[in-house]
């Protein structure tokens, strides 16, 4: 157990160590720099201003130092300066975690309350009118583009009532701030509750086919208490393991989202991070990304070693 | 009793208030404005949008300024504002002015000559100074020997000969005065100027929040408490924005004609103000390599071109005819519809002058079956990629088979400066309508903007010519002979002036745009709201 | 009591069907979903190859008169800003999104099954370095991932399949190198390898068809999401560039700028995604259910 953790732990570091090599290089294959942003900015092609802006960012440095100074300055904790603000990057970053973050949460939340119980009704109404309809509908959610789902939201809302839920600067309170996000929520969580549902009833299938659930009900348990009590518990495993690896990924339909809904969180800033060829940001922006994922991957495991006495990792 | 004296000053402005009943004003009140992307920085001197100069020229003074209260800039609508007064030597190559004295910068410490000079050594390109780090409108600067001060209260400019135009440069909106004691960092991200609001907040991709300068040396201004832009980078969310009230103010010239009818529509008590940008559509034509290295299939290029249906698709029709000067009534310099006419490929028989281009093309032993093949660069925004394809479907009248190309935004200066194009599409803004700042900055050979790298020897010396012309009617003239003379030349053969409407709620009061310049004008301190 | 009806349960299960049209009658049956989903699948694999038969109107060309033309009479689902033709763009948006699903998808497959079968057969410090790599992919989403790999190579139409594909390799590589590790222990591959057959000639021949069942699985999920990861890409402004009709970028900038004035622009593209993933979706699980029985839901 002792051995196994370990070793998890240090294939966890050598992913995002090399994640970081990656990101590094793919960012400078990217045509175009910040210095040619900020030359292009002023409309001008004076190879001179920018061979300035070039050295007084430290571009011209050897690749390798380059790479060195970032992961030398992340594993202190500093995440360097925003070439385009200017500014530290983790006060750039830092504020609009929160945000990403409830929006991430409030969809997640969406997707499980409504994809477990229809997950579950479409098992154990397996084959019936229901059940189609149900397959239909989150088969859809897997379809429609998020940022679609998004653009006809805004529409009905301005046609019908009048207005839109873009996110203002400072919501009033926790409550006004949730019901602004939880249209977007509501977008985002749609395509995560669908495969959540589907998780839900193949694993439910899965579980009700097996022989404790029978030999449960020839004991005269009634449907009801197989199908909620003995099958639940059991197929929840797998679906524990989708969300958790949902709420990492939750991450792409953000990025599209925060884009329609003009949200201030940290998806929508990559992209415009990525326009700007601001690395710092992206950089480390990538690095949150990847570290979240890798995280909770780790958890999930080890939630499903707490909760299945089955599995042991023996190396 | 000092703030009158200070209106009076300004001769206009006191007529001006005379006019309006003063009860009227109302003080406070935050202005809400909707802002398109988020500004490179948030110093004006070291950019070239309106992104940066609609939301931060109000943190500034120039020495002297176009009148914000004319809807047309012209040199003999200036107003002073840092300066009291200035005055020319008689052979024209000295102007001094006379500086406001008491006059604060936004951090305490006082305003002086020193300030003057340190700009505008820098805008010279003394890279002492590190008030600045890049410099677009170098160029502007080119005839400006030296600038030197007379004790703290007054500041003398020595040209290396006469320009006229020279104080018009200095009353742009592209032109205030920065603080020397604070460096350009700071200027890029938290500015310190003398104007009439204060930089409260500059949040990346968000927000801009500028607050009242209790300090302000124009007595009873702003009226204004606060102005915030929202950055929304999509549009629609933006107009919808608007019509919902959440802003009082669009962002400049944001709601094109195809949205107006919308926007007027939902919120019936909008103004909406359409004028134009001077910001003209123009090709870009690589003279310097196959196949438009040769003059005769460059000329094919000026006579192919069907003004009517850009304008038609792209503002419904609203789009101005000119050449590279803005056309009037808004324009000062711009040739009327008549003169237009007679230049090669603005004839209205369209047929005719595609007769012209397929003559040539055939020459060169092009045709139907044998058609050209191209690509049309253009940079990968909407506004420079709507007209491209517009363009490229005229092309293929004139046996030119061309693919769009487009350019990621941040190499496009890049790739035309390198040459490695053949056509492009190309945007170009004039931040004053000046023959001196559109010729000098866009087509003089030494010029940091002329990305196209146009050296013309001819041209130049036209352009210097007119530049040193006192007499308006003879420069004129001349500057008729520079647009014909560039246009025969294939030098970025212009397609059209864009219009376009900027919107606010009524409550917004003494708001006045700017027709011939929307980089001008937004200093916003007699913007008042009746809320 | 209940009789028996054998014939009718015979018919059920699928026996004495004999030819194509038969079979796929029976499936059609058997799987309804699945049959619309072939339908839908089929609809847009032949409206992308005969684009230019069915378009009425050049997907390009522009027409000042026609600019936000409502739908209904010469422009059947309105026109655009530009006053080219919705329906015409959309007919030909089916040849980009089939060209980037199709082409993502082989792409990120072969990729994909050439380095799980090189990690399976080859093994050791490869197998380690391949892993990991794979881990290291996977630590990101397929968009954030999609979306760096765009911004490195620029806006075209290869660039975007290879930005697409490249995130689908590891999930590949995964399925076709755990199926060999278990294949290449079978008895008849250890018979291959006794009568002196060479390695990659087992593994192509022999361990190969047997992984085909599953990556078909994956690989019709896959269209779907290439497409869809393409029309993000697009909407955000990294993928296909103008004038091409991709239905993704037919969603940004000017149709969202119109969203109230002309929203036929924005409902129209949105459709033509839905209703293509959604048919690729609906085929996949019933392939799923048909080629791999072990995953039947």
């Amino acid at each position: 157990m002792g051995a196994y953790l370990t070793r998890r732990v240090l294939l966890m570091v050598l992913t995002l160590f090399g994640m970081s090599v990656l990101i590094f290089v793919m960012l400078r294959l990217v045509p175009g720099n910040i210095a040619d942003i900020l030359v292009d900015s002023a409309g001008i092609a004076d190879p001179k201003e920018k061979a300035k802006i070039a050295r007084e960012l430290g571009l011209d440095r050897p690749i390798f130092d380059q790479y060195l100074q970032w992961v030398g300055g992340l594993v202190r904790g500093d995440l360097g300066f925003a070439y385009v603000s200017e500014r530290p990057a983790i006060e750039e970053i830092a504020p609009r975690i929160p945000i990403s973050a409830k929006l991430a949460g409030l969809a997640l939340f969406f997707s499980v309350i409504l994809g477990v119980p229809l997950g579950v009704i479409s098992a154990v109404r397996q084959n019936s009118g229901i059940d189609y309809l149900l397959r239909i509908i989150s088969l859809s959610g897997l379809s429609l583009p998020s940022f679609w789902l998004g653009l006809l939201i805004l529409m009905a809302s301005v046609q019908w009532f009048g207005m839109i839920p873009i996110y203002t600067n400072e919501p009033r309170s926790f409550i006004d701030e949730m019901l602004l996000l939880s249209i977007p929520a509501a977008a985002v969580g749609f395509r995560s509750s669908a495969l959540i549902m589907r998780l839900t009833r193949s694993s439910m299938l899965e579980v009700l086919r097996q022989d404790y659930i029978r030999t449960a009900r020839s004991k005269g348990a009634s449907q009801t208490t197989v199908n909620y009590e003995h099958a639940l518990r059991n197929a929840l495993l797998p679906v524990v393991t989708i969300i958790g690896i949902e709420a990492a990924f939750l991450v792409g339909g953000l990025i599209v989202t925060e884009t329609v809904f003009n949200i201030p969180g940290v998806a929508r800033f990559l992209v415009e991070a990525i326009l700007w060829r601001d690395y710092p940001i992206v950089q480390n922006l990538v690095m949150l990304i990847a570290f979240c994922v890798v995280v909770v991957n780790f958890l999930v495991d080890m939630a499903y070693m707490a909760l299945d006495p089955r599995i042991k990792y023996a190396d | 009793m000092r703030n009158r004296l200070a209106i009076i000053a300004g001769g206009l402005v006191a007529a001006v208030v005379i006019s309006a009943p003063a009860f009227a004003q109302k003080q406070g009140g935050t202005l809400r404005v909707s802002h398109r992307d988020n500004p490179p920085s948030a110093s004006i001197h070291e950019e070239a949008t309106i992104s940066v100069n609609m939301p931060f020229m109000a943190v500034f003074n120039n020495l002297v300024f176009f009148d914000p209260k004319e809807k047309i800039n012209s040199p003999d609508k200036i107003v002073p504002e840092l300066a009291e007064s200035w005055a020319w030597n008689d052979d024209k190559t000295k102007l001094t002015f006379k500086l406001r004295s008491g006059v604060k910068w936004h951090d305490g410490k006082p305003f002086s000559s020193k300030d003057v000079k340190c700009t505008w050594d820098a805008l010279r390109g003394d890279e002492k100074q590190e008030i600045i780090r890049k410099n677009p409108r170098k160029v502007w600067y080119k005839n400006l020997k030296e600038v030197t001060t007379n004790g703290d209260n007054e500041v003398t400019f020595t040209l290396e000969r006469q320009q006229p135009s020279f104080l018009s440069m200095l009353a742009a909106g592209y032109s205030p005065v920065y603080p020397c004691h604070v460096d350009s960092r700071a200027m890029r991200s938290k500015p310190i100027g003398t104007g009439p609001f204060k930089v409260a907040e500059f949040k990346r991709n968000e927000a801009i929040k500028l607050v009242k300068n209790p300090d302000y040396w124009k007595k009873g201004r702003p009226y204004l408490d606060a102005i915030e832009f929202k950055i929304v980078p999509n549009r629609s969310t933006r107009v919808l924005g608007f019509v919902a009230g959440e802003y009082d103010l669009t962002f400049d010239s944001d709601i094109t004609f195809p949205l107006l009818k919308d926007v007027k529509d939902q919120k019936k008590d909008a103004i909406c103000e359409a004028r134009p940008t001077n910001v003209h559509s123009n090709l870009l034509v690589n003279r310097d390599a196959p196949p438009f290295d040769n003059p005769k299939l460059r000329e094919a290029l000026v006579y192919s071109l069907d003004r009517t249906p850009f304008s038609d698709i792209l503002t419904q029709g609203n789009d101005l005819r000119g050449a590279t000067m803005l056309p009037p009534p808004a324009g000062v310099w711009g040739m009327t519809q008549g003169e237009l006419e007679k230049l090669p490929g603005f004839g209205p028989d369209i047929e005719k002058n595609r007769e012209v281009a397929r003559g040539l093309m055939k020459e060169l032993g092009y045709g139907p079956d044998k058609p050209l093949k191209i690509k049309v660069s253009t940079r990968n925004i909407a506004i420079y990629r709507d007209p491209a394809v517009i363009l490229i479907d005229q092309l293929k009248q004139i046996y030119i088979d061309a693919e769009l190309e487009p350019i990621d935004t941040t190499i496009w200066y890049n790739k035309i400066q390198q040459k490695n194009y053949q056509v492009g599409m190309n945007l170009t803004g004039a931040g004053l309508d000046d023959p001196d700042g559109v010729f000098y900055e866009n087509f003089y050979s030494t010029s940091d903007r002329n990305y196209t790298g146009y050296k013309n020897p001819e041209i130049d010396k036209m352009i210097d010519e007119q530049s040193a012309m006192t007499d308006v009617s003879k420069r004129k003239a001349m500057v008729t002979k520079i647009e014909q003379a560039l246009l025969k030349d294939a030098a970025r053969p212009p397609i059209t002036h864009g219009v376009a409407n900027t919107c606010w709620a009524p409550a917004v009061k003494n708001l006045v745009l700017q027709h011939n310049s929307i980089y001008n004008g937004w200093r916003l301190e007699d913007v008042w709201l009746d809320k | 009591m209940a009789v028996i009806d054998h014939d009718a349960a015979l018919a059920k299960a699928g026996a004495n069907v004999s030819g194509f049209w038969g079979q796929a009658g029976f499936l059609a049956r058997r799987y309804p979903l699945g049959a619309v989903g072939a339908v839908l699948v089929l609809l847009f694999v032949l409206t992308a190859l005969f684009a230019n038969v069915i378009a009425p109107h050049d997907p390009l060309s522009t027409n000042s008169r026609a600019s936000l033309a409502t739908p209904g009479g010469v422009y059947w689902l309105g026109a655009d800003f530009m006053g080219r033709d919705m329906f015409s763009r959309i007919v030909y948006g089916a040849r980009i999104s089939l060209a980037v699903a199709v082409g993502a998808t082989l792409l990120g497959g072969i990729l994909g099954v050439a380095i799980g079968l090189m990690s399976g057969f080859i093994g050791g410090w490869f197998d380690l370095a391949t892993q990991r790599l794979m881990d290291i992919m996977q630590s990101l989403p397929l968009l954030v991932m999609a979306l760096v790999m765009a911004a490195s190579l620029g806006p075209s139409l290869e660039n975007t399949i290879i930005a697409i594909a490249i995130p689908l390799v590891p999930s590949v590589a995964r399925v076709v190198r755990s199926s060999t590790l278990s294949l290449r222990e079978q008895p008849f591959v250890e018979a291959a390898r006794a009568i002196g057959m060479g390695e990659v000639r087992i593994a192509v021949r022999h361990v190969l068809p047997n992984t085909l069942a599953p990556l078909i699985v994956l690989g019709t999920a896959q269209l779907g999401s290439a497409i869809l990861t393409e029309a993000s890409l697009s909407f955000l402004g990294l993928g296909i560039p103008e004038p091409y009709p991709s239905w993704g970028r037919m969603l940004s900038e000017s149709a969202a700028e119109y969203v109230r004035t002309a929203p036929w622009l924005v409902i129209f593209p949105g459709v033509a995604i839905s209703l293509t993933v959604f048919g690729t979706n609906l085929l996949g699980d019933a392939l799923r259910d048909i080629l791999d029985p072990r995953q039947r839901t």
